[in-house]
């Protein structure tokens, strides 16, 4: 079994964003099995801070909730997606990538040394 | 803006704090429900797989938390938490709630109406555009120290003239009379046309006056006042194309003035019109002097008041030239900001009012602070629980501030009302006591300023207690810290107590001054005499005849009533303060076969032209020779009565009566061509210069029935045995026989008088009642300080009286202590009263501030009031049971 990581500080609300819009609605537990599943189990994701994200990006309006019913018939809360959200994941991807890229550049010249 | 939409949406989240959290705790349920159900297809037990679910989402009240914060705003859902839990202790304690609140009220309502009354005179910005760039320039010499300029050398000092980018002038306010239908009495101020542009000031409708207007024969002109327009025009735009009939001459108006709209000098204009000064008459008119202007100009950037002085100083040097040689050091330039010249002498009064509602904030406000700090003591064991149970101290800091800042709330509110009040006060007791008091109100600027007090006392009374209770309370440290404690609190008793013996000395060398005025010889007998004002107008009295023809009726009229036994006609009246008094300068003063004076000698000597029942009106005794008599008005002969002072320095080795004396006059240079006076009588000095004054020499001249002895100057003196509001409908019926359009006003001296002393008797009682509130703030925070330090030492007490001490040791153990802080605070007091008495002096009539009685009568009454502070407590302390004593803690 691969060592896991904690999340990064800042990024579990780009990846909740990011799996919402390939995903289409999911309900918290789905959500976080989701993202675990992505990150090839390599991710120690605590299901409980995933919840205040939540609650914070539908405050931002990037994501709304309704409830219904889980594939298991099962009354669940549902998350999905806002115009907004789609524009914000855009964003932020673009953001990351640029970040990871000036990052990459820091280290790479101390790998080859 | 999306962080701003979260923060809308959280604090909306505080309103509906129930159901998102059932809501939530159901959604919590369903994820472990479905975590538990994957734990079991994986194998696990239904008990095993719920745990893990659990521990996964890292405990579900940690979650709920965190949930929680994110919904709604902590910092908000913590305050209001605090202030339930601060309006249930305030409940719970209501005697050291009212105590603290009324203290807070008392300081902050105070501060509050008083400074309502001196932000007018010390910071209140002028109704003019750039105000500090304006000043007030021209000559002062001490027959009218407040500076002016002559026609003649004005436009000559304007064309040379470097410091000021505009200069312009005004000529004075007059009475003027709308004769058109429904006539009514106005002032009209008369100003030079760059008047308007140099002081920065637009008309809310229409023009300023055009160059043309201003010339002597331009066409008629006027702007008129907003409250004219709101009130006569009803604020019709068409005003512009009206005209108004003023003394008989129909004016175009031009524009309307701003509702702000003040004259530089601060007097009343209706209206203001053109001043049509002859430029090319100013060196013929008024004797070659010119008339006289009131000149006032705009500073180049840059340019301060001194350096202007300085630049205008070779013009002033080249028109000394033309004043006569013995005058010339008697002449200075006087070049001075706007707001200096209109708050003269109203400065020192303002910041003593201000110095003292400041010290009863600082002591209500370390009263506040002392009540918190008692409480604070008394909640240590919950505070420590709160520690012990998680609260960090940023939260009990909070919760601090949000007690103090609830406190200065209500304080703040009731301060306003307070304040409120106050001011209905201020106005009632002493209406002219400062300058603006009349208008003074309570406006938004002031509530501002109320709100920062509040803030300040929150700070104040919120964070010293705090920073007294050591971030981490702990229980062994007790000791050492209560007496740091204990030591905090003595300091801020002593500071109560020292400020309080200031206020107290400076509120008992007022009121001393203020007995002294009140207590002075008029000179006169005031009882019974009234002076009646009929204001009449040029444009009706075209000449000095038409003037004496209506007060020697009106003289006969009023003498004709029942009641009156003497009726007199005055240019001024006695004792004058700031009103007209003519005057001459001592050496002018000619004895018939004697050497002059040499100029520049002797001041001012008072003139007041009367007709004979002058002084049986006013009740001026005459201690020689005999008073004016009727038969003499229609003789030719010139009479004169000097007054004591004045008759015991020219003739003080010879009889006065008979001596013959005649006035010179400068037209501009030095004649005597009057005519020649003869002394009939010399009467008792009168009060004539305010009440404070030092009172000028005077004589008096004999108006008799030539149009040469009269002016436009005209007081009616009176005197009767009849109550005022018996003869004023009589004599008002009198005067509207002959004159039905002209106004009349009836005082007595007495009101006069009364009015006069307003200013001290203002100053007097204000610092006088903050003097008092002081003091019992200073007592109630001297009666906590020792009641809380007997309490605090309860246990030693028992001990001690358990060992054979008696309940007069334990007394003597107590009152030493509060005596010891009566005794250093009031020491500290009076040397500080020593030192801020000289700042006093200015305001003080006849007492000397280094006089030791009212420092021993401050001292004697400190010690008696802070006695009873200190002996009740004592006594409570003496009284204690050894054994139960012994049993606390």
């Amino acid at each position: 079994m691969p060592e896991k990581t904690d999340v990064w500080q800042g990024t579990l609300a780009l990846m909740v964003l990011r799996t919402l819009e390939s995903m289409g609605p999911l309900h918290g537990y789905g959500l976080a099995r989701r993202i675990e599943q992505i990150s090839g189990d390599r991710l120690q994701l605590n299901y409980g801070t995933l919840y205040p994200a939540l609650l914070k990006l539908e405050q931002e309006g990037f994501v709304r909730s309704r409830w219904g019913t889980s594939e298991n018939n099962r009354k669940a809360k549902f998350y999905e997606l806002t115009r907004a959200g789609q524009g914000r994941v855009r964003k932020a991807a673009a953001e990351w990538e640029k970040t990871t890229e000036i990052l990459a550049r820091f280290l790479s010249p101390a790998e080859e040394a | 803006m999306r962080t701003l939409r979260a923060f809308f949406v959280r604090l909306v989240g505080l309103l509906r704090a129930q159901r998102s959290e059932e809501d939530f705790a159901a959604e919590l349920e369903s994820h472990v429900a479905m975590d538990t159900e994957e734990g079991i297809r994986a194998g696990f037990t239904p008990e095993e797989a719920r745990r893990q679910a659990l521990m996964r989402i890292g405990g579900a009240e940690q979650v709920r938390q965190a949930y929680r914060e994110r919904r709604t705003l902590p910092v908000v859902e913590n305050l209001m938490r605090d202030l339930r839990y601060a309006l249930r202790a305030f409940r719970r304690n209501p005697m050291f709630t009212c105590t603290a609140i009324a203290t807070l009220a008392l300081g902050i309502g105070t501060t509050t109406a008083v400074f309502s009354v001196v932000d007018p005179i010390l910071f209140r910005s002028l109704p003019y555009a750039h105000a500090d760039r304006l000043v007030s320039f021209g000559l002062s010499q001490p027959l009218e120290p407040r500076e002016f300029t002559l026609g003649f050398f004005f436009f000559d000092w304007r064309a040379h003239q470097r410091p000021f980018e505009a200069v312009t002038y005004e000529r004075g306010v007059n009475e003027c009379n709308i004769t058109e239908q429904n006539p009514v009495q106005m002032q009209c101020a008369h100003v030079a046309s760059n008047f308007f542009s140099t002081f920065g000031i637009a008309p809310v409708l229409g023009r300023e006056f055009t160059q043309e207007e201003d010339q002597p024969d331009g066409p008629p002109a006027v702007l008129i006042s907003y409250a004219l327009w709101r009130e006569r025009y009803n604020r019709d735009q068409r005003v512009l194309d009206k005209t108004v009939v003023l003394d008989g001459r129909s004016m175009k108006i031009v524009g309307v003035l701003p509702q702000d709209f003040e004259m530089p000098r601060l007097q009343h204009a209706d209206m203001v019109l053109p001043a049509k000064v002859d430029l090319a008459h100013q060196h013929a008119e008024n004797a070659g002097l010119g008339v006289p202007l009131w000149a006032f100009a705009r500073l180049k950037p840059g340019v301060t008041v001194v350096q202007a002085r300085e630049q205008m100083q070779p013009l002033f040097a080249q028109m000394q030239s033309v004043i006569p040689a013995q005058f010339r050091s008697e002449f200075h330039l006087s070049v001075r900001s706007l707001r200096d010249r209109q708050m003269q002498d109203q400065y020192r009064a303002a910041w003593l009012l201000l110095a003292a509602v400041f010290a009863i904030l600082v002591i209500s406000c370390t009263n506040v602070a002392g009540l918190l700090a008692v409480r604070g003591r008394a909640r240590e064991g919950e505070l420590t629980v709160r520690m012990a149970l998680g609260a960090s101290s940023r939260r009990l800091m909070g919760q601090a501030l949000v007690e103090a800042g609830l406190l200065a709330a209500m304080g703040a509110v009731s301060g306003c009302l307070l304040a409120w009040g106050l001011l209905h006060i201020f106005v009632t007791i002493a209406p002219t006591g400062v300058l603006f008091l009349g208008n003074a109100h309570l406006d938004p600027r002031i509530l501002c300023f109320a709100a920062l007090l509040t803030v300040g006392c929150t700070g104040a009374c919120g964070i010293l207690p705090t920073l007294q209770n050591p971030r981490s309370p702990v229980p062994n440290s007790r000791a050492t810290r209560s007496r740091a404690y204990t030591g905090f609190r003595r300091a801020l008793v002593v500071a109560q107590i020292a400020t309080c013996v200031i206020l107290l000395s400076s509120a008992l060398l007022l009121v001393e001054s203020f007995r002294n005025l009140q207590k002075q010889e008029l000179g006169m007998d005031a009882g019974g005499s009234l002076v009646v004002h009929v204001s009449l107008t040029r444009a009706r009295y075209a000449s000095n005849e038409a003037y004496m023809t209506f007060f020697l009726q009106a003289e006969s009229a009023l003498r004709a009533l029942p009641g009156v036994s003497a009726v007199a006609v005055s240019d001024s009246v006695p004792p004058d303060g700031d009103s007209w008094h003519d005057a001459i300068r001592y050496p002018d003063l000619v004895v018939s076969g004697k050497p002059r004076t040499p100029a520049g000698v002797g001041g001012k000597v008072g003139v007041r032209r009367v007709t004979p029942g002058y002084f049986a009106a006013l009740g001026i005794p005459l201690e020689r020779g005999h008073s004016f008599v009727e038969e003499d008005r229609s003789q030719s002969g010139a009479q004169l009565i000097l007054s004591r002072s004045l008759a015991a320095r020219m003739f003080p080795q010879e009889n006065p009566i008979g001596q013959h004396i005649q006035i010179a006059s400068y037209m501009p240079y030095f004649v005597l061509n009057g005519p020649v006076y003869t002394v009939v009588g010399v009467a008792g000095d009168v009060k004539n210069a305010g009440l404070s004054g030092e009172d000028d020499p005077e004589y008096y001249t004999l108006r008799r029935n030539r149009p040469e002895d009269w002016s436009n100057r005209n007081e009616l003196v009176l005197r009767t045995e009849l109550p005022v509001s018996t003869v004023a409908p009589w004599i008002r019926t009198q005067i509207a026989r002959l004159d039905s359009t002209a106004p009349v006003e009836v005082v007595t001296i007495r009101q006069v008088v009364n009015r006069l002393a307003d200013p001290p008797r203002f100053e007097a009682a204000l610092v006088g009642f903050f003097a008092f509130s002081g003091l019992l703030l200073s007592v109630i925070g001297l009666y906590g300080v020792i009641s809380y330090i007997a309490a605090q030492r309860t246990q030693e007490i028992g001990v001690r009286m358990a060992l054979g001490a008696t309940r007069a040791n334990i007394l003597r153990l107590i009152t030493a202590e509060g005596l010891r802080l009566l005794f250093v605070g009031g020491a500290i007091g009076l040397a500080a009263s020593l030192l801020t008495a000289g700042l006093l002096q200015k305001l003080l009539f006849h007492v000397s501030t280094r006089k030791p009685l009212s420092y021993v009568v401050v001292t004697a009454l400190l010690t008696l009031v802070g006695g009873c502070a200190t002996l009740l407590p004592a006594i409570r302390a003496m009284k204690t049971d050894p054994m139960i004593a012994l049993r606390t803690e």
